[in-house]
Formats: structure tokens, sequence, C-alpha cells
């Protein structure tokens, strides 16, 4: 059993979980649930001995424990299944599952225990893979069921699996319940973290919501739920939306369409358009296939079926170079540290990557003040705080640098321009303006294509929401800008029961 | 006060590589009365310097995108290998043939970049198996074309380039100073060129980038793969050149032009503040680390010291510069984290 | 979908029928006379060293570092091995063990200083580098030491049934790395950081421990290379080990290591080691010019790597 009490965890300007309890209890299967954002991974990091929190109790079996490591947390009884893959890809499966400690005999691997220790955890499993098969080359399903095989090899009595399905075929998934379920019959306490409400329902005993790091639905029987109470508990009532002037009607021919789109990415007959001055949501939940779809765009996945059109022409876009060049295509990435920014590099440089080809001398090299001049524009317009251009942007906080990452873009003169999370990890305050920000750029005549998990932001910003469900388009919402009827339409799109 | 006068001069690796050379060079001024005897001493310091130099902007080139070259020495012997072929069995002139050798350089790698980025393969690998393919392809050559294993053919102009100093060189009736080789000429053009090319062409900023955050710059539109070949035909060809300038030191092209320059390839970026993560060089840096290196050098071997166990006070400061970078590193860590 | 196992295998098969058909080849083209115990113990006494390096840089591979003081290590244990026996009389049974506790203090030295300082790993092992050359320079000059124990110098000639006992070194010492990687639980660890650092720190193993550990067996294996050099080449002088960096990379590279660390072939090693010595042999027996073996390996490097890394395969 395990039970966390009024859970804190402060981050820098945010306060991640405020107060979240929850309560697995032996024997049970106990689904957490919320909105990205919501606090649902730093209460798992929590709960693995990853972060330590800044208050709360947690106890397991009714002791109280601190879990100041992972490995502190394994001994305490709590397993985790990981949403990356944690086996040593050349390393038998046997071997991974008893890696936390390898029995040995003489100062030698004894191959005996390995085998019968990932046997008994198979068999606890019902699995029939043969330890000493190399992990390399198994199929994804195989992995993660060897991944619930090393959670068990610790004797664990709680056992977390975060996310499993995101990645699985229906008969992965079913397989994976069947095991599941057998540990809970046998009295594992299991926590299921997950995005898909009817596979919460077909599992799940309990559940919690999480909504802005609170417990808003406490370890509440499932069966006393309807899914609109879920679907209530986890996106609330929109708090102080900002009050956004009205935008002109738009009436223009749209700049970007997409006519039964399938890519290699794995998007299957996708069809939507784009007019300039309007912004269009995307919204699904993670693992929708909508960064992917931005990037296939891009050309950075190929276009197998169907037809991109921009301003009405068919066309094939090469690359990155190719979509900004040849058609005005901008695309500010989700992960600004990873694919936006060049964290080491001056603010001027980030933001005139894109277009050093413009800020030429006479004599053909950049000149640095027609960069300092662009650079000081887009600052002084996006409201980018900082002392000197100079700055490094990794010196700079999480809004600041997402502007520069937009910033680089307006520079381009984009007039597509595909927005990725904008507002993930930055303060509310930021955020609003931010919001404001992207607001005028499509009442200037910028074509907006936003991509967000954030409910509350959709519903404020976006024109007509498409949602997304497993690489498919599953419908289409007009938005009035009316928080909750709006979310629940989307909501409803997305856990409508999949045929 | 005193704190903020000490971060700042850490912040800046160059002001502390400038005070060190100036340092060390008076205590060796002082303690060796020859040491700035022009002709004997400073001339050839300098001309080491200028060829060193250059070969650690080759080794530059490819630090820029996050790179490594080690076959930085032995594309040297390729490109050497073609002016010596330019010389003496083409007999071409002395500017030919650098033309030909530089080009045959950037050519080898070109073709290394290629296969970086059609491999996937991380570039010390595959700079290794080059550096072995040339060491045997140059030797092969140089023993198949030449009696005594070395181009010996001067052209015209190629004596005077080795002992001619700016002392040579007037403009009426004021000529330059005899402690400066002409040669230095190739490494002052070079380094204008690669600085001008990472501060001011969009190509070498371009390549920065890449080092910097290659994801980003793939997004940012910018042509990764192009880039990384062209930094590495870069490095062939700035490793080429410092060949043609050990080749006009010793006299002859030898397949074993370039096999020291491993170690200088690296000192002189590395002391300078270029990082080996990529995404920053500094030009005057390698310039004034290749100078400090060979100060010491200088100094110990006339105070005394062998010329090999000279390398174990190179290996020590490069441990020593690199521990203090990271030193460096962890105060402004800790800096940006009490921000 | 062929499994790595197979791949591994397959490797390895294929190296072995390369080695003996080159073998067979070299024999008929020379007429027989490769089949002479002499020129069998040549050529096996030959292989030792080429062996024990490529070991020493397939287990800082294993673990995701390279190791550039391979020769430079080599050459100053064998030298201060030489100049202790013969110029301080230290006897032979306790020259040997000093020789392999200095390479794997050495190797101890690099691993640290890659955890502590968080260098890159290449940096570090060129600055030793550097230094162990000019130590070794130290040691004996330009002079060559070849005056000491006979005893070892003695086995280093002693064959057995026409395979060196150097040779028999060798394989023992790669039986044993082997063995330690297969089934120890150290090796295990360093396979597993070298493999998935993260999840080798999620189960508890210190990635730190690991990159220390196979520093050190690198080390230790280049004191069991030193020490071979000792016993049977004719002395030891400032070039011992200078042509060992770029053949210690080869061997593991031809030999199927995974160079982002994690698997590791030892047999593969050691076959790609015989097939090295067999193009020298080759080259010998043609009379063709030395650099043709370089040159040839360099391709074969070059080729293997093209070959097994295609972008997006691995």
């Amino acid at each position: 059993m395990l039970i966390a009490q009024d859970l804190v965890k402060l981050f820098p300007g945010v306060r991640a979980l405020d107060g979240a309890s929850l309560r697995i209890e032996p024997g049970s299967v106990h689904a957490l649930l919320g909105e990205n954002g919501a606090g649902k991974s730093t209460l798992i990091k929590i709960l693995t001995g990853v972060y330590r929190p800044d208050g709360g109790t947690l106890s397991v079996g009714g002791v109280e424990v601190h879990l100041d490591s992972p490995q502190a947390a394994s001994r305490a009884g709590v397993g985790v299944v990981h949403q990356e893959r944690n086996l040593v890809p050349e390393f038998s499966i046997g071997e991974n599952i008893v890696l936390q400690r390898l029995p040995a005999k003489g100062g030698l691997l004894d191959r005996a225990a390995i085998r019968a220790e990932a046997k008994r955890c198979l068999d606890l499993l019902d699995l029939d893979l043969d330890p000493d098969r190399r992990v390399r080359g198994l199929p994804v399903s195989q992995l993660q069921l060897i991944e619930v095989a090393k959670a068990l090899s610790m004797d664990s009595s709680v056992l977390l699996l975060d996310e499993p399905t995101t990645a699985s075929t229906p008969s992965e998934v079913e397989r994976l319940f069947e095991v599941i379920r057998k540990l809970r019959d046998n009295g594992t306490a299991v926590l299921f973290v997950s995005h898909k409400l009817e596979e919460v329902y077909e599992l799940c005993d309990t559940v919690t919501v999480l909504r802005d790091g609170v417990s808003v639905l406490e370890s509440t029987p499932l069966a006393d739920l309807a899914k609109q109470d879920l679907i209530s508990a986890m996106v609330g009532r929109a708090h102080s939306a900002v009050d956004l002037p009205a935008r002109p009607a738009v009436t223009a021919e749209p700049v970007l369409e997409l006519s039964a789109v399938s890519t290699a990415a794995g998007h299957r007959d996708i069809s939507l358009s784009l007019r300039p001055g309007e912004i269009l949501g995307l919204y699904g939940l993670v693992g929708a296939g909508r960064s992917e779809l931005a990037k296939a765009v891009l050309g950075l996945s190929a276009i197998t079926a169907g037809e991109l059109r921009v301003r009405g022409k068919a066309v094939n876009i090469k690359d990155v170079r190719d979509a900004l060049r040849g058609h005005r295509i901008g695309y500010v990435p989700e992960d600004r540290k990873e694919e936006g920014l060049f964290l080491d590099q001056p603010v001027t440089k980030n933001i005139a990557v894109a277009v050093w080809d413009r800020l030429r001398t006479r004599i053909g090299g950049v000149s640095a003040k027609s960069e300092r001049a662009l650079a000081e524009t887009y600052v002084e317009r996006l409201g980018i705080r900082l002392s000197s251009t100079d700055k490094l942007v990794g010196e700079l906080s999480g809004g600041n640098q997402q502007k520069v990452s937009l910033a680089k873009w307006l520079a381009a003169e984009t007039e597509i321009l595909i927005i990725d999370e904008p507002t993930v990890g930055i303060d509310v305050r930021t955020k609003a303006a931010f919001h404001e920000l992207i607001w005028q750029l499509a009442t200037d005549g910028l074509a907006v294509l936003l991509i967000t998990s954030d409910l509350v932001e959709m519903v404020t910003l976006a024109d007509r929401i498409v949602v997304m469900r497993d690489f498919h388009v599953c419908g289409e919402v007009v938005n009035d800008h009316e928080y909750e009827p709006t979310s629940h339409r989307v909501m409803g799109l997305i856990h409508q029961d999949a045929e | 006060m005193t704190l903020q006068v000490l971060r700042r001069s850490l912040a800046d690796q160059r002001t502390g590589l400038v005070l060190l050379l100036v340092l060390l060079v008076v205590v060796f001024g002082s303690l060796i009365p020859t040491f700035f005897d022009d002709r004997f001493v400073v001339f050839p310091l300098l001309r080491d310097v200028a060829t060193l130099t250059v070969v650690g902007l080759a080794q530059l080139a490819v630090l820029s995108i996050g790179h490594l070259n080690i076959a930085v020495g032995r594309m040297a012997a390729f490109g050497a290998m073609f002016m010596g072929l330019a010389y003496e069995q083409w007999h071409l002139p002395l500017y030919a043939g650098l033309v030909i050798g530089v080009a045959a350089g950037a050519a080898i790698g070109a073709l290394t970049g290629l296969i970086i980025t059609s491999s996937g393969v991380n570039s010390f690998v595959v700079t290794l198996a080059m550096d072995f393919a040339l060491l045997g392809f140059v030797s092969l050559v140089y023993s198949e074309l030449t009696t005594s294993a070395a181009f010996t053919t001067k052209p015209a102009g190629m004596q005077e380039l080795r002992t001619f100093s700016l002392a040579d060189v007037c403009v009426g009736p004021v000529c330059g100073t005899s402690a400066i080789p002409q040669l230095a000429i190739f490494a002052v053009l070079a380094m204008l060129a690669v600085g001008y090319l990472y501060s001011r062409a969009r190509t070498g900023r371009e390549m920065l980038m890449v080092g910097s955050n290659a994801v980003a710059a793939e997004l940012s539109g910018i042509p990764v793969d192009r880039r990384i070949v062209g930094a590495h035909a870069l490095s062939g060809g700035l490793a080429a050149l410092a060949g043609f300038m050990l080749a006009v030191t010793s006299g002859s092209f030898t397949a074993t032009i370039g096999s020291e320059f491993m170690l200088p390839s690296f000192l002189g970026p590395v002391l300078g503040g270029t990082l080996l993560t990529g995404g920053a060089v500094s030009i005057i840096g390698t310039f004034l680390g290749t100078s400090l290196t060979q100060v010491i050098r200088q100094g110990l071997t006339m105070l005394g010291a062998s010329v090999q166990s000279l390398s174990i006070s190179l290996g020590i400061i490069l441990l020593a510069a690199l521990s203090l970078d990271r030193v460096r590193q962890v105060i402004s860590e800790r800096k940006a984290v009490r921000r | 979908m062929i499994t790595l196992d197979a791949r591994l295998r397959s490797n390895e098969t294929t190296l072995a029928v390369v080695a003996v058909v080159g073998y067979t080849a070299l024999v008929v083209t020379s007429g027989g006379s490769l089949l002479s115990g002499s020129a069998i113990e040549t050529f096996f006494a030959y292989l030792a060293v080429p062996v024990l390096i490529g070991l020493a840089q397939l287990v800082a591979l294993a673990v995701g570092q390279m190791n550039l003081s391979v020769g430079a290590l080599g050459g100053f244990v064998a030298c201060a091995g030489g100049v202790a026996m013969a110029q301080h009389g230290v006897p032979v049974w306790l020259a040997v063990p000093g020789a392999l506790a200095l390479g794997a203090f050495v190797g101890v030295l690099n691993g640290l200083l890659v955890v502590l300082t968080r260098i890159n790993g290449f940096i570090v092992t060129l600055a030793t580098m550097t230094i162990l050359t000019g130590l070794q320079y130290e040691l004996v000059g330009t002079t060559t030491v070849s005056d000491y124990s006979p005893v070892l110098r003695d086995l280093g000639r002693a064959a057995i049934f026409h395979i060196p006992v150097v040779f028999l070194v060798a394989l023992a010492a790669a039986v044993v790395l082997a063995v330690f990687l297969r089934r120890a639980v150290p090796g295990r660890h360093l396979l597993a950081s070298g493999g998935n650092p993260l999840a080798a720190r999620l189960s508890g193993i210190s990635n730190n421990r690991s990159i220390v550990v196979a520093h050190a067996l690198s080390g230790l294996l280049i004191g069991v290379a030193a020490v071979v050099t000792l016993a049977s080449a004719p002395g030891v002088n400032q070039s011992i080990g200078g042509d060992w960096l770029l053949a210690s990379f080869a061997a593991p590279i031809i030999g199927g290591v995974a160079l982002s660390g994690g698997a590791v072939s030892v047999s593969g090693t050691v076959l790609a080691a015989v097939i090295i010595r067999l193009v020298d042999v080759a080259r010998a027996q043609f009379s063709l010019n030395p650099s043709w073996v370089n040159f040839v390996v360099g391709a074969v490097v070059l080729g293997t790597v093209v070959l097994t890394h295609r972008r997006g395969a691995a």
C-alpha cells in the first residue's frame, strides 16, 4: 500500500505540486489522470525517488519513507516502468531483469540463479520468454513486459506504470492489461498513468485526478464516475481567460491545405486548411502525431499519399530550408532547448540565423550592424527583456527564450507559422503576454497553426480546432471561445470509443 | 571588487594567455641572454609558430562543428605530396603547386566529411581510418616515385620563402624587421580568412550553429550535411597549407611531413578557448595558444631541456588548462544558478 | 530480423574464414615454407603485442571511452621495466608484476582524470600520451636497453610445439578478458554502462566506477604488452610503442566492436589482429613496400565502418 499525503514540489517560479495526495490499495489498479502540466510526471518522479518533495509525506506499507534515490525507492518496494526504455540492448532478458542485483558465485555470474530468478519474474506475468535471449531486436511490446518483470524482481509491492500504452497496438495493450490484472490479483498495488480514458475504465478500480498540482479527485472508486465527470475534473473551469480583442473575420483563400495526406511517419488521411489571419488549433493527446505532422509539412518526413497545397499550388517540400525560402513556412518547435535554440550563442545570432543572406554588406559578409538592428527590432516588438542582445540565449528565462525562438521566424518573414506547445514551462503572466502576441500576429495577417496540449490556451486562441488521435483527424470544432462547451466537445471527440 | 576583476579576467581565456606569454618571455629573456636573438631564435620560433598556428586552424575548422580530425597531419602530408609532385614531375611554379596541394587537401577533407555524413559514424573513427589509409598511400607514392623518399626539386622562390624575413621587404628606405619570417604571411592570411569566415560569412556562421545544436540548425533551414563536409574540406585545405609551410622550412617534401601535427593541432585551439563540443572558436586564441607552447618549448630547450622531455610539460599544460577551464565552467554555472 | 548474436557470430565466422583462407593462400604461394616450425613461431610471436593492444583498446571502447595513450604507456612501461632490471638490479620476479601494476596504475589515473574533470576522454588520454612519451625518453634517452634478465628473454624466445609462449600469454589474456566481460559482475556492470548509461544508473550501477575500471584494465593489458615486448624484442628504446596507436584501434573496429560502447567481441578482435598480421606476412612474402600494410588496413577499416554503420541502420 502506498499513501502520498499533501505532496508539494516547488520549481523556480512554479508550484509543480501543491498538495497532491493519493492512496493505492494492494490488489487494485489505481489510475492517475491529468492534463499535460497538471503535475503527473512530477508526482511520479517523487514516488520513484528522482525528486525530493518540498512538503508532504509518503508511506509504503504503513511505514513513512524518504525516497532520496531511485535505489531507495526500489528498496522500499516501489517498482517503476518508465516511459523511456531502460534496458541494456546487448544483455540477455534474464540479466536485464536482475541487473539491479546480479547474482554471483565466486566472483562470476551465477547464470543458473539469473535464469531461475528471471523465470520466476516472467512466470509471475505468464510470459513465455527465453531468459537467455538477447534484448536487442525484440519488439517494443515485449521490451515493456520485460521492464515490468524487471520491476518485479525487486519484490515490489507497488508498481508504477508511466503511460505504458502510448506506442502499443491493441493486442499488445491487451497483453499488458492481462499482466497487470494478474499482478493485481496477486496483491500488488498498481498505479497506472494514462491519457486514454477507455483504457482507464477497462483496467482501473480507483482514480486520482491532478489539476494544477492538486488532487481534484482523490482515490475515488471509478465505478461511481461517468466519463463526463472525469473530463470535467481534468479540464476544470477556465481560469481568468485573457480578454482578447475581436479579430476581423477571415475570408482570404487558404495558404496551406492538406488533403487526404498520409505520411511516412504514419499519418492517415489528414485534411485541413489554414487561411491568412487565422489561428488553426491542432489538439490531441501526447502521441497523437501533431508535431510529427508539422515536421511532415516541413519535409522532414515524406508525404506518401494525398496533396499538400501552399497558396493553392500543389508542392513538394524538400526540407526546412525549402519550406522557409520557397514557401515562407516556419516552425517553432516544442522543445525549444533541444530543437529551437542555440543556447550557447547570443540572442542576435539566434534571431538572425535564418536570414543571414539578407544581412550582407556590399562586400558580401554578414553585417554585424544590421544583424544587431534586426535583433533589436524583434526584441522590442516581442518585449523580450534583456540587458543586451549579445547575451547568450541560455542565460534568459524560459519565456524570453521562447520569444527568441519565435522571433527567428518573424525575422525570416514567414507567412505560415507552425507553433508547437509555445507555453510549456512558462509562468502564467508571461503566458498571457504570449497569447496576446500570437493573437496580434494573426490579426496582422500571419497564418498560425497552433499545436498545444493546454486546452485553456487552445480555447483562448484558436478559431477552429482540429482534433487528432492516433495519427488521424477525428473531428473539427469551431471555437466560440467559451471554455466549457468547447473543451467538452474536444474531449468528447478524443474519448469517443474507438470503433 | 577584486573578486569581480578575477572573475572577469578568468572569463576571457585570451587575457590570461597574453599575460602568461609576456611573463614567460620576460622570464626566459632574463635567464637566457640570447633569447631575443632575431636571426637564430626569434626568426625560427616565429616560423614554427606560423606553421603550427595553421595546423591549429585546421583542427579548429572541425572543432567548430563539434568534430575531430585525427588525420590532420596525414592530410598535410597528402597535400604536400601533390605539391612535391607538381614541382618535380610537372615542373610547375611555386604558387601553382601550392594551389594544387591545398586543393588536394581540401578534396581529401571533403571526402572524409562525406563519409561521415553518409555513414553517420563519428568523426573520430572516420578520420582515424583515413589516417591509416593516407599513411600507407602517401608513403607508397613517395617510394614509387622518388629515389630518396623525398621530392627535392625546389621551384623558384622556395628558398627565398624559407630564409627571407620582413627585412627583405622594403618600402622605399624603410625595411621590416629581420625577426619576422616572410612565411608568417601565410599564417596571417589564413587567420584573416578563417576569422572572416567564422565572424562574417554565412557559411562559417552556419558551421558554428551546426556545432552549437545540429537539430536546431536543421530546423532553422541550415544545410547541416553540407556544412559538415565544408568544415572537413577547410580542415584538409589548411592542413595542406601547413604541410607546405613545413616543407618550405625543411627544404623538401617527404612522407613524414605532418607526423608531428596531431598534438599541436589540439594544443593551440584548446588552450585558446575553442570548445571541443563545437559552437565557439577563437582564432586569436589559437595563435596565442600555439605561441605559448612554442615559447615554452624554445625557452626550455635553450635552458638545456631535451626535446622529448618537453612533451611532459606540454601534456601537463594541456591537462592543467582544461582542468582550469572546468573550474571556470563550474564557477559560471554557480553564478548562473545564483541569479 | 537478424539478432545481434547471429550478427556477431557471423562477423566472427567471416573473420575466421578470411583468416584461414588468407593463411592457406599464403602457404600455397610460399611453396609451403610458411608451414615450417620457425615460420609459424615468427608468425605468432609478432601477433602477441597486436592482440594485447587491440584488447586494451577494446576495453576502453566497451565503456564508451577511448585510450590514445596505448602506445605511449606501453613504451613507457617497457622502458621502465628494462631500466629497472638492467640498471637498478631489480629481479625479474619483481619487475614483471611491477610493470603490470604500473600500467594499471596509469590506467586508473586516466580513468580518474576523466571522471573527476569530466573532460573528454580523448583529450585526457592525448595529454597523458604526451606526458608518457616524454617520460619514456627521460628513461632511456637515445640508448637501447637490452642487458636485462636472461630468464625473461629466454621465455620470450621459448615455444611450445612451435607456439611461442608470448602468444600463449596474449591468448590467455584474451580468454581472461572474455570471461571477465561475459561472466564477472564488474565486467557486466562495465558493459551495462557502455550499452545504456541511464539504465545502468537506474539499476544502481556507478558509471564512473565502470569508466575507471575500464581504463585500469586497459592499462593493465598494456602492461602485459609491455612485458611481452621486454621478453621478445631485442631491447627497449624510445621507439617502442610508437606505432601501437593506430593498430590498437584497427583490430577492435574490424573485429566488430560497436564504437558507441556496450557491444564487444574479444574473439573478433583477436581474429582481426590475425588478419592484419597476415597482410603483413603477405607484404613480406611478395617483398612489397611496408606502406601497403597501412594502406590496406586503413582501407579495410574505412570500408568496415561505412558498411556496418549505414545511417539509419544503427
